[in-house]
């Protein structure tokens, strides 16, 4: 994949908010890959997680909040659990989908429940989805 | 002995098996389980960003509820309740400044009464003293496993049982585990003291696919075809879990797998409690076995012929 990189005050401020709200800071990742070897929807993804998080580090901001690994991160922390510097990569993803939150739509919101599930749905199940994906 | 007991909003409803069976079996090892007066959702996610600390409130309200009722420790079987309230309480406790913060929020409890204008709650603030311990925990910790054994009245050798641990149990590592995250142990211990044959699987600690089973839900029944299959392969004849959404996923979606992979002939998820209701004697008809997808009666019966050791 070829990139152009170019960290400019706004890239900068991105990866500022990114490590704020997370509490993680990201340029201690050196990229060894066991978050995306242990990550159970990595074969669904389109950026891996270690990708994800190279990706901040280069403030490449277009390419991370367009992702679809962002909502389908399930908040296992396997990742969390694996990573032998202790960043914990749910916290990163959250904060990305919160910085998003106020431009886009809900990802899941209660019309996208389907009518044939509604009635035999833990009711755990909506609170947590709903919490990670709707505004 | 009197038990506080955070059932949590799913197992009223959608899972009164788990419910049910906790209390029957808590009942025979000499225990009442009280619920703390008024308790609400604890919010199902701990708040990973410090912006949406909010969250905090419900999972507090509840410990705090529990500690006025003068609990010093509230019991749950929910993994995901148990990981909110575990993790709330670490996270104030780990940090001043958000107890304090928190707190404030729960002034908002104050209740005055429109005509007379007077107090008809006084505000409490919570103190840290309560201690969140997962059922299995209280069993080994608390209880101890002679006291279970010694009530035992049903063999389950003829069993295969596979524990699944699911993610909530165990993770964030450092934070909440009920054991070591990558080499749990807990479960199969309680699985082999109630008498059951316990099975090792790889898949013991993958995700079933949680809330991504509502959103994205082909991703979701993969991950829990992986984990049934490699159950499956290891000779398991059921599987043995805490929580309600693992349970949704791998026993009510079996449909779904079906559909999508041939290979897959289904498996009887059951609940732990269910389990250990089972083998401490208590009726069947209690248990909610009718409740699930794929019914556990054809291989519970296995157990049957060997009913009553003592």
């Amino acid at each position: 994949m070829r990139v152009k990189l170019k960290i400019g005050e706004e890239e900068k401020q991105f990866i500022e908010r990114v490590s704020e709200l997370s509490g993680q800071d990201v340029y201690k990742c050196y990229q060894c890959g066991r978050c995306s070897a242990g990550c159970p929807f990595a074969f669904e993804m389109d950026l891996l997680p270690n990708q994800i998080i190279r990706m901040v580090q280069m403030g490449l901001q277009d390419e991370v909040i367009h992702s679809k690994t962002l909502y389908l991160c399930a908040s296992c922390f396997t990742c969390q659990s694996r990573c032998p510097k202790g960043i914990d990569l749910a916290r990163l993803m959250e904060a990305i989908r919160l910085l998003i939150e106020p431009k886009g739509k809900d990802q899941f919101g209660p019309n996208d429940v389907p009518t044939k599930l509604a009635n035999e749905l833990p009711q755990q199940v909506l609170v947590a989805v709903y919490r990670k994906f709707s505004k | 002995m009197k038990l506080h007991y955070y059932p949590g909003c799913t197992l009223k409803e959608k899972t009164t098996n788990l419910d049910d069976s906790t209390r029957a079996a808590m009942e025979v090892l000499g225990y009442e389980l009280v619920e703390p007066e008024n308790w609400t959702c604890c919010g199902a996610e701990f708040p990973l960003t410090e912006e949406k600390i909010v969250g905090l409130a419900a999972p507090t309200r509840i410990l705090r509820q529990v500690e006025l009722e003068g609990g010093d420790k509230v019991v749950t079987t929910c993994a995901f309740c148990f990981n909110v309230l575990k993790r709330t309480n670490e996270a104030l406790l780990k940090d001043p400044l958000k107890h304090k913060r928190i707190n404030a929020y729960l002034r908002d409890d104050i209740k005055i009464d429109p005509l007379t204008k007077k107090k008809t709650t006084d505000f409490a603030e919570y103190h840290e003293t309560v201690w969140v311990l997962h059922l299995m925990e209280f069993i080994k910790y608390q209880i101890g496993y002679d006291k279970v054994k010694s009530h035992i009245k049903r063999d389950l050798a003829n069993l295969k049982v596979a524990p699944y641990y699911g993610c909530r149990l165990l993770r964030p590592a450092g934070e909440v585990g009920i054991d070591i995250p990558d080499d749990p142990h807990i479960f199969e211990e309680f699985l082999e003291n109630i008498g059951c044959e316990v099975v090792d699987f790889p898949f013991k600690q993958e995700c079933c696919g949680s809330y991504i089973s509502v959103s994205l839900p082909d991703a979701a029944s993969e991950a829990s075809y992986q984990i049934l299959r490699s159950a499956r392969y290891c000779g398991a004849d059921m599987l043995a879990l805490s929580c309600p959404l693992c349970y949704y996923n791998l026993d009510r979606r079996q449909d779904r797998i079906k559909e999508r992979f041939f290979d897959f002939t289904g498996m009887p998820i059951l609940f732990f409690t269910q389990l250990l209701a089972l083998a401490l004697g208590v009726d069947e008809k209690v248990l909610g076995l009718d409740q699930h997808y794929y019914d556990p009666r054809p291989v519970l019966s296995k157990m049957h012929k060997t009913e009553v050791v003592s």
